[in-house]
């Protein structure tokens, strides 16, 4: 018998959304909130230590954490319910008010908010009615918008110093006074009740914990899960006392308000920690296996990406006490065994304790992915730069998801929008037509053989950038806008500077700083064929234009000595001022044209991210054949590392390559290296030195996998084999295997030192 | 007036940056064409000759023929499938070079000033400080060129740069003691035990060679004695002992490592057009170098250990 689709939470959600529809926006989403939790927490497991597993509606609230992609408020998975409607298994009574939620979502979920307020401008880049129906995937789009509110970093300090009753009388006196004032008071209301809302799912967990106790056998089980209720029971009735407490409080509230970022957790953890070792409350031991417990849980999140668990830094109030929670995060690395989640992150600057950073190279070394490294003597005065804020608050910088950076509890940044660099390249060659399907994608600012220099040619690319540079700015602060009008996002609001004190909703004008990002892809690829350009048509004048754009049509078939001359240009990657100085000036221009968007929109800052994912491979499949002898529908090169096999001089060269790029003007760039593992196993002093003379130069970060090459091609004949074999792909790690051939292939191009 | 020549140019064969394996820290290695020594197992054969030279790689070659089409010479003749190379004819025009579409062909080597190599050397400046790395100037033989790898040492050692030399010390002594006070750190070859075999296998005699390194080592110079192993050649306990006794009487050696014989110099002997040698010898396995090392310890040679060729 099939498994029956039954949609009462989501139908019970959609009449609570109905009824209270011109209620106020905080009323509304809290009785939402309500509709909701504990309807979508699912089950404590067998092993689990802490509550909190959610199984969300296919309709529900949330920024970001849901089922099947990326939430954006309140959303909608049609998808998944036009599935389920075909499948033919809900239940009668719900047949006509499945489809009736259908349609009513159709032009009230956020995302169709935004939609139905794109200007005359947006319209024909971000809506085209012959390719918007197909899925992200099929699009060969230059600019495509990006709905989801990800990087949320709560106020966790703040949470686990007031607890649930604090937070309640907090709110409750400012209520109080602004309903005094005759102010907007119900947005109070809302919180007070969505915390409310929260009480209830602790105590949903504590009485399942309860049954399960009496149901278990082993008698360790029925104590650990009896334990787990006396923790939740607290959580709802004090501030946590202990690291148990404070850690089941901040996980629960992270899931329940969507989020999928875990923050400064050697910070707002760290006290609790070294106060229950320090006075025997709790063993080492017992520490690990809630870590053991708490990184489960993050793993079952099952996202490729996000999940920064954020350790080491500076601005840290409690350093000695986060360093040793830091030290048993790197331990839980080390015990745990692989995972996909947490990306666990170390940032570190100099003078921090060195156990962290080397006790990080090791696990690097032994083939963990993780920590990712952050330079903070590069990246505090970067972020301080291009977000324009105070040092204090960029000591507060925290990279999210795949690597945009936004700041601790007061400054959010979701990248709202994807420009593919080298598409632009790929119509300006060719006046604005895209070659693939023949169609107007760009400006018509010419073809490559009516410019008369290199430079000309180069300002009619930016121009297509900055166009739809313009309308991804835009469209960004558009989101803001709509998002603002239809909900205050109550749990985010709590904890983030300054919602309370202002009375507002985080994106009504509730947030210290509301900034935005742009992912740019392919700049790398862009920047070498521009070198390519340069050099073979206007400089060497080796290759005529007309006969560089027919070697492309024809995706160098019979054009195989062109080919070569491409292909052997100067690279970017390989300490060569000739195609360096390129890649940086479109950098430059790239990063400055978004930094400049403040001053059209309404934006903190709008900064560009190299971040890489596995976007670059799939926007590059509709990319034509490119000048830097890159072959038509291939990956792109990733974030900021040079594309497959083209760094040929040795990493030193690389490294120097790498620092070239300005990092005070965007939101951050992903380095990608790879090291064989002889290199970590025998030459480990050589490879500190190399690491820290790139930290020293101003390089800003660095994701690094330790693998042989030879582990990649036998995995490749052998998958069986190689279930444990992680990679990273800049943003994030993916088993190996479970990668598309194509991807798998791009990384095995990637040069390993 | 061709002295001075020499001792701006000289034909460098490549140039390595981030190498980890020639010598201490992260150093950029320089390879200088030109050596008089012709031994049996070299593993960069292409480097032996002083001149430029075409070579060829025939696992690119796709048969197109386009370097006949170009060749006036008739160097290159396409065939049935064989893709003959008549080496003696070519006049290194470099047109075949140009020509090929899938890279098959190259000149090896390539005419650089001290100025263009130190330029190439500085870019890892900071590198090198922070790691105890420098240049290491290797070939062929670098001593062979003795002008110019002493200028290029001395400009070296004028910015702060650490210099490493691998040579097989094969040198006048006069000219090799001028260089030393530009030498950090030498890696000096240990290549056969007697005066015969040493002749018989790499085509000069040894006596000279075993001055330089006493006179190496009175000067306290840091020394790395650098040992081929080729099975069935020297990987005999009567070379085994042969090194202990250089290791007994030169005490102050900082290390001595055993770089144990690989194939890769013969498919690049065959791309310049000269025959393999030690055609049926296989690369060691790693297993059977650790032997060699436990026997070395055994024996009472305690500083050796696995050095990367």
């Amino acid at each position: 018998m099939q498994k029956i689709d039954n949609f009462s939470m989501e139908l019970n959600f959609t009449e609570t959304y109905r009824k209270n529809i011109n209620e106020h926006i905080a009323i509304r989403e809290a009785r939402c909130h309500k509709a909701q939790f504990p309807a979508v927490l699912s089950e404590i497991q067998e092993n689990d230590r802490l509550a909190g597993r959610t199984f969300w509606g296919w309709v529900g609230f949330s920024p970001h954490n849901a089922p099947g992609g990326a939430a954006f408020g309140y959303f909608c998975h049609e998808l998944k319910i036009i599935e389920a409607i075909e499948r033919g298994n809900i239940p009668v009574e719900q047949r006509d008010a499945v489809h009736e939620m259908l349609h009513f979502w159709k032009k009230e979920t956020s995302k169709a908010k935004v939609e139905s307020a794109f200007t005359d401008k947006m319209i024909p880049v971000l809506f085209r009615d012959e390719i918007v129906s197909l899925p992200y995937n099929f699009k060969p789009l230059i600019a495509n918008p990006i709905y989801r509110m990800a990087g949320v970093f709560l106020d966790y300090e703040k949470l686990l110093r007031l607890g649930i009753p604090g937070l309640i009388e907090e709110i409750t006196e400012k209520m109080n006074v602004v309903k005094a004032s005759g102010g907007d008071y119900q947005l109070f209301e809302g919180m007070l009740i969505a915390l409310d809302v929260f009480i209830d799912s602790c105590k949903y967990y504590e009485k399942q914990a309860i049954e399960k106790a009496k149901a278990a056998s082993n008698p360790q089980r029925v104590k650990e899960l009896l334990q787990l209720a006396e923790v939740l029971k607290k959580n709802t009735i004090s501030k946590p006392e202990s690291f148990y407490e404070a850690l089941q409080l901040s996980w629960l509230y992270t899931l329940m308000c969507g989020s999928l970022e875990l923050g400064r957790v050697d910070v707002y953890l760290g006290d609790f920690y070294v106060h229950d070792i320090d006075n025997y409350v709790i063993t080492e031991e017992e520490a690990l296996s809630l870590m053991h417990s708490y990184w489960k849980l993050i793993n079952d999140l099952f996202r490729d990406v996000d999940g920064r668990v954020i350790i080491g830094g500076r601005g840290r109030r409690n350093e000695a006490n986060a360093d040793r929670f830091a030290l048993l995060v790197l331990n839980t690395i080390k015990t745990y065994g692989k995972a996909i989640l947490p990306q666990t992150t170390l940032r570190f600057y100099e003078g921090m304790n060195p156990l962290l950073f080397e006790k990080s190279l090791d696990l690097i070394g032994e083939g963990h992915t993780f920590p990712l490294l952050y330079n903070d003597d590069v990246l505090i005065p970067s972020v301080a730069q291009a977000h324009d804020v105070p040092i204090e608050d960029a000591e507060q910088y925290m990279p999210l998801g795949c690597g945009e950076i936004v700041l601790d509890h007061m400054g959010f940044g979701t990248p709202s929008g994807s420009l593919n660099v080298l598409k632009a390249l790929d119509v300006t060659l060719r006046d604005g037509i895209d070659p693939i399907t023949g169609k107007r994608l760009g400006l018509p600012t010419g073809h490559l053989r009516d410019f008369k220099t290199f430079d000309e040619f180069f300002a009619a690319f930016k121009k297509q950038l900055a166009f739809f540079i313009e309308i991804l700015a835009d469209h960004e602060e558009l989101e803001y806008v709509e998002s603002g009008k239809q909900a205050p996002y109550l749990y985010l609001s709590m904890l983030y500077d300054d919602c309370i004190a202002r009375g507002k909703g985080i994106f009504s004008g509730g947030i210290r700083y509301l900034g935005g990002s742009l992912e740019s892809f392919g700049s790398v690829n862009a920047a070498d064929s521009l070198t390519a350009i340069k050099k073979m048509v206007f400089d060497d004048k080796l290759i005529s234009a007309d006969q560089l754009i027919e070697a492309l049509n024809n995706n160098f078939n019979g054009y195989e000595k062109e080919y070569k001359l491409l292909k052997e240009s100067p690279k970017y990657g390989n300490d060569d001022a000739y195609a360096d100085n390129i890649m940086v000036e479109l950098h430059d221009f790239m990063c400055n044209t978004m930094r400049d968007q403040r001053e059209r929109t309404n934006l903190d800052w709008y900064l560009n991210v190299l971040i890489n994912n596995k976007q670059n491979t799939i926007l590059g499949r509709w990319v034509g054949a490119t000048p830097d002898g890159r072959k038509a529908g291939r990956e792109m090169a990733n974030g900021n590392t040079p594309a497959g096999g083209n760094d040929k001089n040795g990493i030193t060269a690389l490294l120097n390559s790498l620092v070239k790029p300005s990092p005070d003007i965007h939101a951050g760039a992903v380095q990608n290296l790879r090291f064989g593992k002889d290199v970590f196993a025998c030459e480990r002093d050589k490879l500190n030195a190399l690491l820290n003379t790139y930290f020293k130069k101003g390089g800003a970060q660095a994701m690094i996998t330790v693998i042989n090459r030879g582990d990649l091609e036998k995995a490749l004949v052998e998958p069986e084999k190689y279930q444990d074999m992680f990679v990273r792909i800049g943003g994030f790690s993916a088993r190996y295997i479970d990668l598309p051939r194509d991807v798998q292939m791009e990384i095995l191009s990637r040069v390993t030192y | 007036m061709s002295f001075v020549k020499i001792t701006e140019k000289a034909i460098i064969f490549d140039i390595q940056r981030s190498s980890l394996y020639d010598g201490p820290g992260i150093r950029t290695t320089v390879f200088l064409k030109g050596c008089p020594l012709n031994c049996l197992w070299c593993h960069n054969p292409e480097a032996t000759d002083g001149n430029r030279q075409l070579s060829f790689h025939i696992e690119k070659c796709t048969f197109c023929g386009k370097c006949e089409d170009v060749c006036v010479n008739r160097v290159h003749q396409l065939t049935d499938g064989i893709h003959a190379i008549d080496f003696s004819q070519c006049l290194l025009c470099g047109k075949c070079v140009n020509a090929c579409p899938s890279s098959a062909l190259k000149i090896v080597g390539k005419w650089m000033t001290v100025d263009e190599v130190m330029q190439e050397v500085l870019a890892d400046y900071d590198f090198y400080l922070n790691s105890g790395g420098g240049i290491t100037i290797s070939g062929g033989e670098p001593l062979w060129n003795l002008p110019f790898t002493l200028e290029l040492l001395k400009r070296c050692k004028l910015v702060g740069v650490n210099t490493c030399v691998e040579t097989s010390g094969f040198v006048s002594s006069l000219r090799f003691i001028e260089m030393l006070p530009y030498i950090d750190v030498l890696l000096f070859d240990y290549k056969m035990t007697g005066s015969a075999e040493y002749l018989k296998y790499t085509g000069v005699s040894n006596e000279v060679i075993l001055n330089n390194l006493e006179i190496a080592h009175s000067q306290e110079v840091s020394i790395i004695l650098r040992c081929p192993v080729i099975p069935g050649i020297n990987d005999t306990d009567q070379h085994f002992e042969g090194i202990l006794a250089i290791d007994r009487k030169f005490p102050n050696l900082k290390g001595i490592e055993l770089l144990p014989y690989h194939r890769m110099g013969n498919s690049k002997r065959l791309g310049i057009g000269i025959e393999e040698t030690l055609v049926s010898l296989e690369t060691v396995p790693v297993e059977l170098s650790i032997k060699w090392i436990e026997r070395l310890n055994e024996l009472g040679c305690s500083k050796v250990k696995l050095g990367v060729g």
